[in-house]
């Protein structure tokens, strides 16, 4: 940080001696002020812009990152049994709005009786904007986000965290330093991906539980499901796989909660090496799901 | 020791898995239980058939429990519900060393500090009554009918938030349960996602 102030003066004594070390410097520059997120219980919160400015009629991406110290963790948008997802109230310009938050593949935390969702370490949550065709390039634009985030490790702390960014508005946009590019790169990659169009997805009704049929093209081994609504699967119990030639069948107890009869199954499918679906399983009639192929099946089971 | 320990692990799993299986639901009868309160006395949840009991799960360290406590929420329900001839057993099922676990003592001066006024305080340290009702939360509710069927489970209002000025303008569903129990209607909503800190059991990690 210090370093960024003493740069003019090496500058001139250089008489603009070297573009690259002007580069580098600047780099440098933008990793430090960056690097101090807002305090929040046991970590720190940062509102990112993709972009250093913003154009009118484009969409763009913020990201709020959070990083915590070893050990505490926050929540995913189905916390699963216990704790809350993190909650922003956006503080916008007009012309200006917000779209869904995308949030990175969670993990399961919990013991055996308790299931939760969440993150460790650092995540950071996206959040895409859209600047309407006629946004005026008058002034820059001053963007705020009251963020309440629950902070748990055996304990829970909530937190608050009041966050601004203020980006200009340009026609062109403009290129985003390398920690940025970095830190969107590896938010994307985390990013659960929608599901290819060839793969099927249903569920049946199995009295006290829920059917997960896969139909992928190849024998799935290992997948674990984190359901994206809460209260329809019992998030503790056990997920019984079982591998068929095309995919598998995975067994999901039904939540004592469930009430009324769904629809639909919606969540992260996370099959091996952590590659992370999005799927959609629609409710099938109970004949057409309950004679599938069970040739060369072994079963295994992953809670 | 290494052997006895060991003997007493199979034995633990094997009382513990069944309980384990036939964690209580709305619509089936309340199982028993009996535990040792912190005014010292015993307490047989059968002992009080013929009246509705509410059972509270509590752990006074974590901050959606707090919300209620301090903005005097739960001890209004207790007042006014065992007013209206209700029991009230506001459950501690912490594990020693864990938050919220609490000596008898000290929840018998906690309760004093608080002015809170359950029937009483049931001391769970070895998790026993949890894990028989499946509590996965502080503050999750079970409302209990005069027959011994459970007939609401999950949380006490719909914020599930750590805001205690959500209180004031929060459905209350024990009170909701309970009117529409006692009025003779069907409860709606009867089993709900318990929302709060999850219960510190002997092997809560988070």
């Amino acid at each position: 940080m210090r370093g960024c102030n003493s740069f003019p003066g090496f500058l001139r004594r250089l008489f603009l001696g070297s573009l690259v070390f002007f580069v580098a410097g600047l780099l440098l520059c933008a990793t430090g002020v960056h690097a101090g997120g807002t305090p929040i219980p046991h970590g720190t919160v940062e509102l990112v812009a993709e972009n250093p400015s913003i154009a009118a009629g484009q969409t763009f991406h913020l990201g709020l990152h959070f990083q915590l110290e070893k050990g505490w963790h926050i929540y995913w948008v189905n916390p699963g049994d216990s704790g809350e997802p993190p909650r922003v109230k956006w503080q916008l310009p007009s012309g200006l709005t917000i779209g869904a938050m995308e949030w990175p593949t969670p993990r399961r935390l919990g013991s055996s009786s308790i299931a939760d969702y969440g993150y460790e370490d650092a995540v950071m949550l996206v959040v895409p904007m859209h600047a309407e065709a006629g946004l005026a390039a008058s002034g820059p634009a001053s963007l705020g986000a009251e963020i309440r985030v629950l902070v748990c490790r055996e304990m829970c702390i909530p937190g608050k965290a009041q966050l601004s960014l203020t980006l200009p508005i340009k026609s062109l946009p403009s290129t985003a330093d390398a920690r940025t590019v970095e830190l969107f790169a590896a938010a994307r990659e985390a990013l659960p991906l929608h599901a290819p169009a060839n793969w099927k997805f249903s569920i049946s009704d199995a009295k006290d539980s829920f059917v997960l049929t896969g139909n992928v093209g190849h024998a799935v081994t290992q997948a674990i499901f984190f359901p994206l609504a809460e209260s329809q699967i019992q998030n503790a119990a056990p997920q019984k796989l079982l591998p068929v030639a095309t995919g598998f069948q995975m067994t999901l107890q039904k939540s004592d909660q469930l009430l009324k009869p769904i629809e639909q199954l919606k969540g992260v499918l996370v099959l091996s090496g952590d590659r992370a679906y999005l799927i959609d399983a629609p409710l099938t009639k109970p004949d057409a799901a309950g004679n599938s192929s069970k040739v060369g099946i072994h079963a295994g089971s992953i809670s | 020791m290494k052997r006895s320990t060991l003997y007493l692990m199979i034995v633990v799993l094997l009382f513990a898995a069944p309980l384990l299986l036939s964690a209580a639901k709305v619509g089936d009868a309340a199982p028993e239980f009996t535990a040792t309160a912190s005014n010292g006395k015993t307490v047989h949840l059968s002992d009080y058939r013929g009246k509705y009991v509410v059972l509270e799960w509590h752990n006074n360290g974590c901050p959606y429990v707090r919300k209620h406590y301090n903005s005097g929420n739960m001890q209004r329900l207790q007042k006014q519900w065992t007013a209206r001839g209700v029991v009230w057993f506001t459950i501690l099922s912490s594990a020693p060393g864990k938050q919220g676990y609490m000596a008898a003592n000290e929840e018998n001066d906690y309760l004093t500090k608080m002015q809170a006024a359950p029937t009483a305080a049931l001391l769970d340290p070895s998790g026993e009554i949890g894990h028989l009702y499946d509590a996965k939360t502080s503050p999750q509710m079970v409302v209990i009918n005069p027959q011994g069927v459970v007939i609401y489970d999950g949380a006490i209002d719909d914020k599930p938030t750590t805001e205690l000025k959500d209180v004031t303008d929060a459905t209350n569903y024990v009170t909701r349960a309970l009117e529409q129990a006692i009025a003779g209607k069907q409860v709606e909503m009867a089993a709900t996602r318990p929302y709060g800190c999850s219960v510190k059991y002997e092997d809560a990690t988070h």
